[in-house]
């Protein structure tokens, strides 16, 4: 029995949950597992694969200088994917340097650590990411929003 | 697929709409001759950078598949501007 069942199950006896509630948390527990030993490639219970990393930039200012700026950029994650091989490629001492150059710009990215093997894990995990920032002052207000679609 | 063709479109504060359709599917093909022709030196700098030349040349192959549907869309009050590879 698993950690995760044992809980659940310990949880339903203290009556802390009920038991619609304890079947659909081990449900929750069982499905990615299921869906992980059946096919490798395919995602979790509902969840489509992400296509795009989207990226939008609001920004309105006060009117008198520059008016309001919109940016919108779709990145295929076939790109993504393309890329982390490149890496993989490049030699050890060329993603040292780099490390090293984006260490210095307050990048604490280790280049080394992204492997074409744990890449699909991160896309999949991305497909749950938005990114919302909010920025407002004086005469701006920026609004920028990364996602996955 | 590798992309065919690059649409950029302009538009200014009158709302006038500047499309241009770049076929890139010409670029490859005057790009080819010129990368057989190239292939014997990037093969020996790959081999002299200590990167595995066939590999390297299925990412750039993987690069150039994965960048078909980008799009960058930037939209200001007095002008617009956007880059769409299809």
């Amino acid at each position: 029995m698993s950690e995760h069942r044992r809980q659940i199950l310990q949880m339903l006896s203290e009556g802390k949950i009920n038991a619609n509630e304890a079947e659909r948390l081990i449900s929750a527990f069982e499905e990615p597992v299921a869906a992980r030993s059946s096919d490798p490639g395919a995602t979790s219970a509902g969840k489509s694969r992400p296509k795009y990393l989207r990226v939008q930039v609001d920004s309105e200012d006060d009117g008198v200088r520059e008016g309001p700026t919109k940016v919108n950029v779709r990145v295929p994650m076939q790109l993504l994917r393309a890329g982390v091989k490149l890496a993989s490629l490049l030699p050890a001492q060329a993603l040292r340097s780099a490390n090293h150059a984006m260490q210095q710009q307050g990048i604490p990215i280790d280049l080394t650590q992204i492997k074409p093997e744990n890449l699909e894990e991160l896309i999949e995990q991305l497909s749950e990411l938005t990114v919302d920032v909010d920025q407002k002052d004086a005469n701006t207000k920026v609004k920028v929003r990364v996602f996955c679609e | 697929m590798i992309p065919f063709v690059a649409v950029v479109s302009l538009c200014n504060q009158e709302s006038r709409t500047f499309r241009l359709w770049i076929p890139l599917f010409l670029i490859w093909l005057l790009l080819l001759p010129l990368g057989i022709l190239l292939s014997p030196f990037i093969f020996i700098a790959c081999l002299l950078c200590r990167v595995n030349p066939l590999g390297g040349v299925a990412v750039m192959w993987q690069i150039l598949n994965a960048i078909t549907d980008t799009k960058l869309e930037v939209e200001h009050r007095s002008a617009g501007m956007s880059f769409h590879i299809l």
